[in-house]
C-alpha cells in the first residue's frame, strides 16, 4: 500500500521546475501553489474500455495538498502539517477512512519538495532520463517497486515547465494516465482546503 | 447479578437464532419450470463487462475502497482490483478447461487462498451455479427459492424475488451457510436483473462483508469496440 502513497505523490508535480541543463529551452517557474482539474484514465487488459475517473487537484508549498476524486468514487486525499486523512464515499457520505494505513505518507512528502525543485536526478527511487525534449521518464531502481511500476512517464507542456500528462506503466498492457487541465498556478488558497472535507 | 444473568441469556437466545439461520432452511417443493427461468434471468448472459465500487471490511476491523472490474465471456471470467488512483492490486483470468491464472498480485492481496475466494465470489454473483440437481420451491416464510445441489455436496439458493432484487446463499456440504449475497435496486437491462448495489457477506474463519455499487455494466456481446 505504500506505493499508492508513492504513486500519488508523482502527481503532486503539476508544474515541474527543471534543472537547467536537463531539458533545454523550459521556462522555469517559482512555485507557490497550483490547482488543476485531472482526468485519469485506467488502461488493463481484460478491460474493453478504460475506466474513467475525473476531479481536482490542490497543491501549496511545501507540503500541502487536496487530492479529490469526484467520480466514480467520491474520495479527498487530505495533507498539510505533516498530518494525511483520506475521507472516502461509503453509504452516500464522505466519511473519514481510518482502516488504510497512511503513515507512509510522511516519508513520501520529503521526496515531494525534491520534484517541486527540479531535482529529478536526486531522486534515490527512479533513475531520470529524458528521451524527448518535453518528456521525462523515471524508471524504478529497486528490484521491489519495479515489480509493481515498469516506468513512469512525465509529459511537459510547451511552457513554464507544467505537467501535461503523467502516465504510469505498470506492464506493457496496463497503465493509468493522468491528464492535467485549467491549470492554475501561485493563487493564494485558505488553508482550511487542506484541512477540511 | 440478575441483569447480568439476563444479559447473559439474551447473548445466548441471539447466538442459537443466528446460528439456525446460518443452516439450510427446509423447502417446500414444486415443479414449476417457470421458477428456473426466474433464477437463471438473475445472471448477466453473454459477454458483460461490470465496475463497481466495493467496500469492504473484514472481521478485524480492516478495509478500504477499490474498484473492482469483472468480464464475463462465454469461456472465461477475469476480474481485476484496483485503488481508486489507479494502482492495480490484483489482476486474475479464469478460463474454461485451464485453471486459474493470477497475473497480478499486490500485498495484501498476494496470498494464494485470496484470489481463490475472491474468483469464487464473483462465480457466485455472475455465474449460474454448477448442479447436479435443481429442486423449486419455497421457504418457511413463502419466499421462492431455486435450490442447486453441487457435485460436492455445495447447496446454492437463488431467491429470484425478494423486495427489489434478488438474494443468493451459498452452503457448505455441512449445510451451513458460507456466503450471503443481497441484492438492491435491481435493473432489467438486456434480459438480465443486474443490481445498483449489492452486499456480499462470507462467513468464513476470516469474516468480511464487501459492499458493491454499480459504476457500469455493458453488454459486449454484439459491439464493435473502437
Amino acid at each position: 500500500m505504500k506505493l499508492f502513497f508513492l504513486l500519488l505523490s508523482f502527481s503532486f508535480f503539476l508544474p515541474v521546475q527543471v534543472t537547467a541543463g536537463e531539458i533545454p529551452d523550459q521556462a522555469t517557474i517559482r512555485l507557490r501553489s497550483v490547482q488543476a482539474d485531472f482526468l485519469q484514465e485506467k488502461h488493463l487488459k481484460i478491460l474493453a474500455r478504460p475506466i474513467i475517473s475525473t476531479g481536482t487537484f490542490t497543491f501549496q508549498s511545501p507540503q500541502s495538498l487536496r487530492w479529490e476524486y469526484r467520480k466514480p468514487i467520491p474520495s479527498i486525499l487530505l495533507m498539510h502539517a505533516g498530518k494525511v486523512k483520506k475521507f472516502v464515499e461509503r453509504d452516500g457520505q464522505l466519511a473519514e477512512d481510518t482502516r488504510m494505513q497512511l503513515d507512509s505518507m510522511q516519508v513520501v512528502l520529503s521526496e515531494i519538495s525534491n520534484w517541486v525543485d527540479g531535482r529529478f536526478t536526486d531522486n534515490k527511487m527512479f533513475k531520470v532520463s529524458f528521451p524527448k525534449k518535453q518528456t521525462v521518464l523515471l524508471t524504478p531502481k529497486e528490484q521491489g517497486l519495479a515489480a509493481l511500476i515498469s516506468s513512469i512517464e512525465l509529459k511537459l507542456a510547451n511552457q513554464n515547465g507544467l505537467l501535461d500528462e503523467v502516465t504510469i506503466f505498470e506492464g506493457p498492457d496496463s497503465f493509468t494516465r493522468l491528464t492535467f487541465t485549467n491549470r492554475v498556478l501561485n493563487r493564494e488558497i485558505p488553508a482550511a482546503l487542506f484541512t477540511e472535507r | 447479578m440478575k441483569a447480568l444473568f439476563l444479559s447473559i441469556l439474551l447473548l445466548s437466545l441471539t447466538a442459537c437464532a443466528t446460528e439456525r439461520q446460518r443452516h439450510l432452511p427446509e423447502l417446500t417443493a414444486i415443479g414449476d419450470a417457470r421458477r428456473a427461468t426466474a433464477c437463471e434471468s438473475i445472471f448477466p448472459r453473454g459477454h458483460w463487462q461490470f465496475a463497481h465500487a466495493i467496500d469492504f471490511s473484514m472481521q478485524d476491523g480492516s478495509g478500504g475502497t477499490v474498484i473492482g472490474v469483472t468480464s464475463l465471456s462465454e469461456d472465461e471470467i477475469a476480474c481485476a482490483l484496483m485503488t481508486i488512483e489507479g494502482l492495480t492490486l490484483f489482476e486474475a483470468v479464469s478460463k474454461k478447461g485451464e485453471g486459474l491464472e493470477v497475473r497480478r498480485a499486490v500485498a495484501p492481496f498476494n496470498k494464494p487462498a485470496f484470489a481463490e475466494g475472491l474468483m469464487a465470489d464473483v462465480r457466485a454473483i455472475f455465474l449460474p451455479p454448477a448442479a447436479i440437481n435443481i429442486r423449486h420451491g419455497w421457504l418457511d416464510n413463502n419466499v421462492p427459492v431455486c435450490r442447486y445441489t453441487g457435485i460436492d455436496g455445495r447447496t446454492t439458493d437463488i431467491l429470484p424475488a425478494t423486495d427489489d432484487c434478488w438474494q443468493i446463499k451459498t452452503y457448505t456440504s455441512e449445510l451451513v451457510m458460507d456466503r450471503s449475497i443481497v441484492g438492491y435496486s435491481c435493473q432489467k437491462k438486456e434480459n438480465s436483473l443486474i443490481p445498483e448495489h449489492l452486499e456480499l457477506k462470507g462467513f468464513t474463519n476470516s469474516g468480511y462483508t464487501l459492499k458493491m455499487t454499480l459504476i457500469h455494466a455493458e453488454n459486449l456481446t454484439r459491439k464493435t469496440l473502437p
